[in-house]
C-alpha cells in the first residue's frame, strides 16, 4: 500500500503524469507481506526455544531464507548486478558506477557512457567526422548499436525506441555544486582575464592554425555576478581516440548552458574550420587512463564543450524547454 | 544478543529441545541447533511445533519412565531401521485378535511415538515409508481406548511437523482428528488432536482449506474455551494457523461465531502470557484478513486490553502479536484514530508510551512494527501529529532514520514525513505542509537520513526520500530548502537517477533537479 499514490498534475515540475507529492495516509499490509516476515520468523524461533541459541549470523541467514532477499539487483540501467543485501549497494555504486571524466569531472555510471561522453565532448576528431556527415552519435543503450548523425536525432532515438523521458539530456545542464561555485568565485576574484570568457576548445600552445582567437564569447544575456561566469578548467589530459594520432586538447568548460545559446553561427563555423584544419597537428589526449580518472564523489559539474551540431539543434529545443519557474 | 523471555515458570513446554541441563546429549542438541544446516533451518522457520513431552503435566510416572531414555542418540540409518521395525510391530499388533490386543497396540504406538519425539531428527520419512499412516488412522478409529488415541495422535502430531510431502500424507487422518476434538473426548486426547491439526494447518493454504471444509474451525474454537490453560493455548495456536490465510474465509467465519470476541477479551486478560500470546495471534489474523472482524473488534474491549498489554509486558513473544494486532487495526480503520485514540484520552497517551517503549527496545521487529503503527497514527489528525511531534519520539525517530538498519529507516521516514504533512489540501491540491513541524525536524538533523534513503537500491525508499526532499524544497521558509538539501549532497543523490532503470524515479528526480537546481540556482 502506497501512501503517495495520488499523483498531482504538476506542470510546474514538468511532469505530465503528475508528481507524487507526499500524502499522509495509512499503510496497510496483508498478513503474508514481506513486511511481517521477520516478525513471523521471530515467533517461530521463540516458540521452539531456539532463539537464544542463535548467533546474529545465523539469524541473518534464517531471515534471508524467509524473506528471499535474493531478488535484489542494482537499479542502474544496464547493470543488473545482484546485490546480496541492500547495504551493499553503496559500495557497489561507488566501485562500479562512479566513472568520472578527468577533463570536466562529470560522473557517469558506466565506463561505456564515460567513453561516449569523452568522444562526443572532448574529441575534436569526433566533431570533425560529425561535420562531414558521418553518423557518430551512438545510442546510449548497450547492445542497441544504432548510430545517429546528430545529438538531437540520437535523443529522438532514445525517446522513441527506448522510451527515455523527453526530459532526459545526456548533456545535462550543469548544476554547479557548492564546490564548483566556489571555484567560479575564486576565478572571478583573480580578475577576469580574457580566458574567463572563453568557452570552447582551444588548441594548445602550438596554435599556428588558430590565429584568430575566436570572437570573445559574449553571452546574449547580461553577465551576471562572478559566480555565473564560466569556469575554466585548463587541464591537460590524455584523451585516447583509437583512430587518431595524438591530440593534445586543452578544454575549457562552461558553467551555464544559456551561454551556449548565444554563440553565433559565424563564430562556430570559424572554429570548426580551425579544428578540422588543425587535426593533423593535434594529438589525442586520453582522459580515461587510471592516473587521471578519479573515483569517488565528485561534485564539480562543469558544462563541457558543446559541439556546434549540438548547439544548433538544441537551440530550438532549449527555447521550448524554458526552465523559468 | 536479544533477551528473550524463556518463561521458566510454566511447567511444560511444547517443544523443549533443551531437556535437562548438563546432559551431554542435550548439549549436542544445542550444538546441532547452532550449526544450522538447510534442513534444520527450514524446520526452524516452519509454523510447526514438535511435541517432545507429554501434554500431561500431572503424570510423574510417565515422565519418570521417559527420563531414562531422554534422548535416542543414534545414527540416522539405525534410527530409520528401528522405526521401520516398530511400524511392523504396530501392524502385527493391529491384526492380532487376542485379548491383549489393545495393550500390544498401545505399546507399539508408544515405541513409535518415542522414536518420533526423542530423536534429534525425528525419523518421519522412515515412518511414512514403513506404512505408518494407514495404521495410525486405524488406531484413531472411534471407540478406541483413550491411551491409544492419545499415542496415535501424538505420532501424527510429529509426523505433521515435517515437510510438505510428509504432512500431506496425513490426509486420511484429518477427519478423525477433527472428530476427536469433540466435547465427549477426553481433554488430553482433544488437546493432542488439536496440536496435530495445528501442525497440519501450518503447512499451506491447501491444507487449511481442507481442514476448514471438514469443519475444524468450530471445534477448535470450542476447545479454546477450555478452562485448562494448556488446552486453550494449543487450541488458540492451532486456530491461528488455520485462519492465517491468505484466503480470508476462515477468518471471516471465525468472527461470526458468537462470543468469540468475549472469549478473546477474556483470554487476553489472563496472567498466562503464553495464552495471551497465542490468542493475540488469532487477533492478528482476524484483523489482517477480515474487515468484518475489524469493525467488531474496534468497538469491543479488545483495543484497550491490547493497549494494556503493550504497556505492561516485557515479553518479546507477547509484544509481537499485540503490537501487530494494534497495527492492523489502526491501519485498516480510521475509527480507531478518530474515535478511540483521541488526543487527550488516557488510552492515547498509553499507546504512545507503549510504542515509544518499543522504539527503545533492542529488538528489530518491535522497532520496525512500532514505527509502522506510529506512522499510521501520524497520518491521522493534526492533533495526532502534534502529539507525536511534542513527544520524546522525535529524537528517537531522527536517530533511527540515520543509524538503524534499512527497513527501520524507511518506517521512521514515513513517520517523520507524515508528521510534517497535514490532513488537508491546499487549493493547488497538494497536502499542506506543517512548517512548524518541518523546520524543527530539519534543524534536528533529519535531512541526511532522507538523502541517504534517496541513495538506496530499494525503489520505494528512494521515492520516500525524494518526496520528502520535495517537501523541504517547496515548504521550508525563505526558500532555504534547496540550499539545505544541497548541503547534504542532495543534488548528487538525485542526479544518480539519471541512469536509473525506473522511469518514474528518473522523471521525479530530474524534475526536482530541474526545478530547484536549474539555471537560476545560486543567483
Amino acid at each position: 500500500m502506497d501512501s503517495m499514490d495520488s499523483s498531482v498534475a504538476s506542470p510546474d515540475l514538468g511532469l505530465e503524469l503528475g508528481f507524487p507529492f507526499w500524502v499522509a495516509s495509512r499503510r496497510r499490509f496483508k498478513p503474508d507481506d514481506p513486511f511481517f516476515a521477520s516478525g513471523n520468523l521471530e515467533r517461530e524461533l521463540l516458540a521452539k526455544h531456539v532463539a537464544l541459541d542463535l548467533t546474529e549470523d545465523e539469524r541473518f541467514q534464517l531471515q534471508r531464507m524467509e524473506i528471499a532477499d535474493a531478488n535484489l539487483f542494482c537499479p542502474i540501467a544496464g547493470c543488473g548486478a545482484r546485490l546480496e543485501y541492500l547495504e551493499e549497494f553503496e559500495d557497489h555504486y561507488n566501485t562500479r558506477h562512479m566513472a568520472s571524466c578527468s577533463v570536466c569531472f562529470r560522473v557517469y555510471p558506466t565506463s561505456r557512457l564515460l567513453s561516449i561522453h569523452i568522444s562526443e565532448v572532448h574529441d575534436s576528431f569526433f566533431q570533425a567526422k560529425v561535420a562531414r556527415g558521418f553518423p557518430m552519435y551512438e545510442c546510449l543503450v548497450e547492445g542497441c548499436g544504432a548510430k545517429l548523425k546528430s545529438y538531437k536525432s540520437r535523443q529522438r532515438h532514445l525517446i522513441d525506441k527506448h522510451r527515455f523521458p523527453s526530459s532526459f539530456e545526456f548533456y545535462k545542464k550543469a548544476h554547479p555544486s557548492k564546490h564548483q561555485r566556489q571555484k567560479l568565485q575564486r576565478k572571478a576574484y583573480k580578475g577576469g582575464d580574457a580566458k574567463d570568457q572563453e568557452s570552447f576548445m582551444d588548441l594548445d600552445a602550438k596554435k599556428e592554425s588558430k590565429q584568430t582567437r575566436p570572437k570573445h564569447y559574449r553571452p546574449k544575456q547580461e553577465v551576471k555576478s562572478g559566480t555565473e561566469r564560466e569556469s575554466e578548467m585548463e587541464v591537460e589530459t590524455k584523451l585516447h581516440h583509437p583512430q587518431t594520432t595524438e591530440t593534445k586538447v586543452v578544454t575549457n568548460s562552461e558553467a551555464k548552458n544559456e551561454k551556449a545559446k548565444a554563440e553565433t553561427e559565424m563564430e562556430v563555423e570559424e572554429r570548426i574550420e580551425d579544428i578540422v584544419s588543425g587535426i593533423s597537428k593535434l594529438s589525442t589526449v586520453d582522459a580515461s587512463s587510471p592516473s587521471s580518472v578519479s573515483f569517488g564523489h565528485r561534485h564539480s559539474r562543469g558544462f563541457a564543450f558543446v559541439p556546434r551540431s549540438v548547439r544548433n539543434q538544441n537551440q530550438i529545443s532549449k527555447r521550448e524547454q524554458t526552465r523559468k519557474p | 544478543m536479544a533477551s528473550e523471555d524463556t518463561s521458566p515458570s510454566h511447567s511444560h513446554h511444547r517443544d523443549s529441545i533443551k531437556s535437562s541441563v548438563g546432559n551431554t546429549a542435550a548439549n549436542r542438541r544445542r550444538q546441532q541447533a547452532i550449526s544450522i544446516g538447510k534442513e534444520r533451518r527450514e524446520a526452524l522457520i516452519r509454523a510447526k511445533r514438535l511435541c517432545r513431552d507429554s501434554i500431561f503435566d500431572d503424570d510423574d510416572n510417565e515422565k519418570g519412565l521417559d527420563e531414562g531414555e531422554m534422548v535416542i542418540d543414534e545414527e540416522q540409518s539405525v534410527l530409520n531401521a528401528r522405526t521401520a521395525q516398530t511400524v511392523q510391530e504396530l501392524k502385527s499388533s493391529l491384526s492380532y485378535q487376542g485379548k491383549d490386543a489393545t495393550q500390544k497396540t498401545i505399546e507399539a504406538l508408544r515405541a513409535l511415538r518415542k522414536l518420533l519425539s526423542k530423536s534429534e531428527v525425528p525419523p518421519i520419512e522412515a515412518a511414512i515409508q514403513g506404512g505408518a499412516v494407514p495404521l495410525l488412522v486405524q488406531c484413531l478409529s472411534f471407540g478406541s481406548a483413550d491411551e491409544q488415541l492419545l499415542e496415535a495422535a501424538w505420532c501424527v502430531t510429529n509426523i505433521a511437523a515435517g515437510g510438505p510431502e510428509e504432512t500431506k500424507s496425513l490426509l486420511p487422518a484429518l477427519p478423525l482428528l477433527i472428530a476427536h476434538l469433540g466435547e465427549k473426548s477426553s481433554v488430553h486426547v482433544a488437546e493432542q488432536c488439536a496440536w496435530a491439526l495445528g501442525n497440519v494447518a501450518g503447512e499451506d493454504m491447501e491444507l487449511r482449506s481442507i481442514l476448514f471444509a471438514q469443519g475444524a474451525l468450530l471445534s477448535l474454537t470450542r476447545l479454546m474455551l477450555s478452562n485448562r490453560e494448556s488446552t486453550a493455548r494449543t487450541a488458540a495456536w492451532a486456530l491461528s494457523n488455520l485462519i492465517k490465510g491468505p484466503d480470508p474465509k476462515a477468518a471471516n467465519e471465525l468472527i461470526r461465531i458468537e462470543a468469540i470476541t468475549d472469549t478473546i477479551v477474556k483470554h487476553l486478560k489472563t496472567a498466562d502470557e503464553e495464552l495471551v500470546t497465542e490468542v493475540a495471534w488469532v487477533v492478528v489474523y482476524l484483523s489482517a484478513l477480515s474487515d468484518k472482524a475489524i469493525s467488531i473488534l474496534v468497538r469491543s474491549d479488545v483495543v484497550p486490553v491490547l493497549v494494556n498489554r503493550l504497556v505492561g509486558s516485557e515479553s518479546l513473544q507477547l509484544l509481537i502479536p499485540v503490537l501487530r494486532s494494534l497495527g492492523n487495526l489502526v491501519a485498516a480503520d480510521a475509527y480507531i484514530t478518530h474515535s478511540i485514540l483521541i488526543v487527550g484520552n488516557d488510552i492515547t497517551d498509553q499507546v504512545l508510551y507503549g510504542l515509544i517503549k518499543c522504539l527503545k527496545s533492542e529488538h528489530r521487529v518491535l522497532k520496525k512494527e512500532a514505527l509502522w503503527v506510529l506512522s499510521n497514527i501520524a497520518a491521522g489528525t493534526l492533533e495526532h501529529k502534534t502529539l507525536i511531534f511534542s513527544s520524546e519520539a522525535v529524537p528517537l525517530l531522527i536517530d533511527l532514520l540515520s543509524a538503524a538498519p534499512f527497513e527501520i529507516r524507511k518506517e521512521a521516514a514515513y513517520t517523520l514525513g507524515n508528521i510534517c504533512v497535514g490532513p488537508t489540501k491546499g487549493s493547488d491540491n497538494k497536502s499542506d505542509i506543517i512548517v512548524t513541524h518541518l523546520v524543527p525536524l530539519v534543524k534536528g538533523g533529519c535531512l541526511p537520513g532522507f538523502v541517504n534513503l534517496v541513495r538506496s537500491a530499494d525503489v520505494e525508499s528512494a521515492r520516500v526520500g525524494l518526496i520528502f526532499l520535495e517537501l523541504v524544497m517547496r515548504g521550508y521558509p525563505n526558500g532555504e530548502g534547496p540550499k539545505l538539501v544541497e548541503r547534504e549532497d542532495g543534488i548528487d543523490a538525485m542526479e544518480r537517477f539519471q541512469f536509473h532503470e525506473n522511469q518514474e524515479m528518473r522523471n521525479v528526480a530530474n524534475a526536482l533537479v530541474d526545478k530547484y537546481f536549474g539555471a537560476d540556482y545560486g543567483v
